[in-house]
């Protein structure tokens, strides 16, 4: 376990690293989400009465895909580097290398998250409260162990932009649904937000548990 | 001991044959060199016996182990040099050497000694992407040599080395076993004892070098 622990850190900590330096993915998904609200915003009309009903569904439909680009290039610049064979042919467990790397694409898609939400607030009027910070955070973790495994597997096809946004959608739906209640809640819509938020978690317990059997296989021929 | 033990080796791609039926045998501390035109065989054969790849058909023991079935205990014991070096580009040569300390789980303190060995040591905080080809290759031997494997599988290691890259070669492959991947005859007559010339797939012949220029 300790063992498991320490190489995903390390995974994590290099791609993060690489990411620092090259600075080559969250400024575009930073710039990418905002031109996503500058266009709801116009596209949309929003106001303050309708605000709590629009913004959830652009919240999400900006975080999915900011995701699919995060979660792609995980994978994707591994193989291009040819360093995902070097990594597999060492004694590291591949379910640790697998949590390694979508802990990292996970924390790029938060720090999308950290520009995506205030900017929320600023172009719609959006409460900021720790409620809809922590259904976004929950989503995003289930997002990135689905996102990961299924940009390991396209990764070794030549269509894998087509490919994974195929794969993978479907299986975030229960996220988008779950979360999007959750947000709605938190936006001062009326329901259920414990309910919500239980769903996710529940959904997160899942995924991960699913993802972590499943990438052993994946990355592992 | 044997350090390598393969009976008819068969690797197939749909209906491509790249290895067909190829026999090899090794003892701990031999060098073969594995000769042929492009095409014939020698990388798939080697990442065969790097554990990289599976095998259509045959059998492959490496250490008395089974290659297929136990190639994670394997996977200690082997060090492989692949056709690109993969590195990482924004990380530094010694960032990338810790790097797999980490997943050999291995002491860092072998990277300053291997960054040495490989006559890096100058060049050790520069970004891998910004270091010569060369230097890149000889960063990836590094890599391969980390965690001191027994069998070492080098894949035209010589490509983009200078002119002293057959000594650094000669250097790493010293008291291990290891499987070399070259179109350069002389330089695998100075590394190697042993020699295997593949065609289409197909092993010539095996034996001394001296049987093989006959």
């Amino acid at each position: 376990m300790t063992r498991s622990i320490s190489v995903a850190y390390a995974v994590a900590r290099k791609d993060l690293t690489s990411e620092w330096r090259t600075r080559e993915l969250v400024p575009a998904l930073g710039q990418f989400v905002v031109l996503a609200l500058v266009i709801a915003n116009f596209g949309f009309q929003i106001d303050s009465r309708n605000a709590t009903v629009i913004a959830p569904g652009v919240l999400w439909l900006a975080l999915v895909f900011a995701g699919l680009v995060a979660f792609g290039r995980a994978f994707a610049a591994e193989r291009e580097q040819a360093s995902l064979e070097a990594m597999l042919l060492t004694p590291a467990p591949p379910a640790a290398i697998f949590a390694g790397k979508a802990i990292a694409a996970a924390l790029l898609l938060i720090v999308c998250e950290m520009v995506l939400l205030p900017a929320m607030t600023l172009f719609f009027g959006t409460p900021l409260n720790p409620a809809l910070i922590v259904a976004v955070l929950l989503a995003t973790v289930g997002m990135a162990a689905v996102g990961c495994l299924f940009a390991a597997i396209v990764a070794r096809v030549r269509s894998r932009e087509v490919l994974l946004p195929l794969l993978t959608l479907p299986l975030w739906i229960p996220f988008i649904v779950a979360g999007g209640q959750a947000v709605q809640v938190a936006m001062g819509a009326s329901g259920n937000y414990n309910q919500a938020v239980a769903l996710l978690i529940d959904f997160d317990i899942l995924f991960l548990v699913l993802t972590s059997l499943a990438a052993r296989f994946v990355l592992d021929d | 001991m044997s350090a390598i033990v393969a009976h008819e080796l068969t690797q197939r791609y749909g209906s491509e044959v790249a290895l067909d039926s190829v026999d090899l045998a090794l003892d701990q501390g031999e060098h073969l060199a594995v000769l042929g035109d492009n095409g014939a065989g020698k990388t798939t054969l080697l990442r065969i016996l790097a554990t990289a790849a599976r095998p259509t058909s045959g059998r492959l023991e490496i250490f008395g182990l089974d290659a297929v079935r136990e190639r994670k205990a394997l996977r200690a014991r082997i060090g492989f040099v692949a056709h690109a070096p993969g590195l990482y580009p924004a990380l530094s040569a010694v960032e990338n050497l810790e790097f797999f300390c980490a997943l050999h789980d291995v002491d860092r303190k072998r990277v300053p000694e291997t960054l040495d060995l490989v006559g890096l040591t100058d060049v050790a905080r520069r970004p891998a992407g910004r270091l010569s080809r060369g230097e890149q290759q000889r960063l990836a031997i590094g890599r391969a040599v980390l965690h001191g494997p027994r069998l070492l599988v080098l894949d035209e290691p010589d490509a983009s080395l200078d002119s002293g890259g057959p000594d650094l070669l000669a250097n790493v492959m010293r008291d291990r076993t290891v499987v070399l991947a070259t179109h350069d005859h002389a330089l695998a007559n100075r590394l190697c004892q042993r020699t295997i010339v593949l065609r289409n797939g197909r092993s010539l012949g095996a034996g001394t070098r001296l049987r093989v220029v006959r």
